[in-house]
């Protein structure tokens, strides 16, 4: 089965990790830095927590690599969409 | 070999079927919260200002909700390791699927709890553009909770009665699926509506 990889250890090892990784986006958004530099490391921590709760909790790490880009390919689609809105001349934001 | 085992033999794509719908699922629905995330973005990124002060969010109930779903996953995914082993009784992965559920519940009591606070300051969906944002976002999400925690109680009933075994195992991992997705979609409305 998917998870023969994963033992139970392991699994609440992921979750010390995503605990300390939440802590920590809390702690970046409260330090006195540029705004852009506070939103980039935030989502990038979120992003860093999601590929850890797919990875091995959703098990994709041992499962067929297509899922992933099937659960991704939507993603791509928006943010397709979303730059062609934001490039778009006739568009005024 | 059991019924998991025979299935997934016998599927050209190497993953049982109930499994693939289940991906298949999960795509549309991460275009359905990518789509709403993305308007909230956009409108986000063409007003500077915005949200100001008096679109304060607490943090600390915020991140207490993201702590409760950390842990109904981890306690998901444990569920689904205990049922699945070969060894494993009927029955199998009751308690943490019960965490799970009282997670579940937990986290929604606290957002009704947000929800009720807000409403009672006169802060509706449509007092503000960033308000009806906030409340499509996390109402959205919230329906989601409500609807995983539906399910994990079928399948915690099931698993009472003696019915979850390492053959039928799939159904949590089914689950699991579901209820890992609704915590990666909070893992991004958290910091995009309480933290920046």
């Amino acid at each position: 089965m998917s998870d023969a990889h994963v033992s139970p250890a392991k699994y609440l090892w992921i979750w010390v990790w995503l605990a300390a990784l939440m802590l920590l986006s809390v702690l970046v958004s409260e330090l006195a830095l540029p705004k852009r530099t506070i939103v980039l490391g935030v989502l990038m921590l979120s992003t860093i927590k999601a590929m850890l709760v797919g990875l091995y909790y959703m098990h994709l790490r041992f499962d067929r690599r297509w899922l992933t880009f099937l659960a991704l390919f939507p993603v791509l689609l928006i943010v397709l969409a979303v730059g062609v809105v934001s490039s778009s001349q006739l568009v005024r934001l | 070999m059991d019924a998991h085992a025979v299935t997934l033999d016998h599927v050209s794509t190497g993953i049982p079927s109930q499994k693939l719908g289940m991906w298949v699922f999960l795509a549309s629905e991460v275009m359905f919260f990518t789509g709403l995330i993305a308007a909230y973005v956009v409108l986000r990124m063409s007003h500077p200002g915005w949200p100001g002060p008096e679109g304060h969010l607490s943090k600390s109930l915020g991140g207490l909700n993201t702590f409760i779903l950390l842990c109904s996953s981890a306690t998901m995914v444990l569920a689904f390791a205990q049922a699945q082993r070969p060894t494993a009784k009927p029955g199998a992965g009751w308690g943490y699927l019960g965490w799970t559920i009282l997670l579940g519940v937990a986290f929604l009591g606290i957002k009704a709890y947000e929800y009720s606070t807000k409403l009672s300051h006169g802060i509706a969906p449509g007092t503000n553009v960033f308000w009806s944002c906030y409340y499509t976002l996390t109402g959205f999400h919230a329906l989601h909770v409500l609807g995983g925690v539906v399910a994990n109680t079928w399948l915690f009933l099931r698993a009472l009665q003696g019915r979850i075994h390492p053959a039928s195992a799939y159904k949590l991992e089914l689950a699991g699926l579901y209820w890992h997705f609704v915590d990666i979609v909070w893992l991004f409305l958290f910091p995009l509506l309480y933290l920046l």
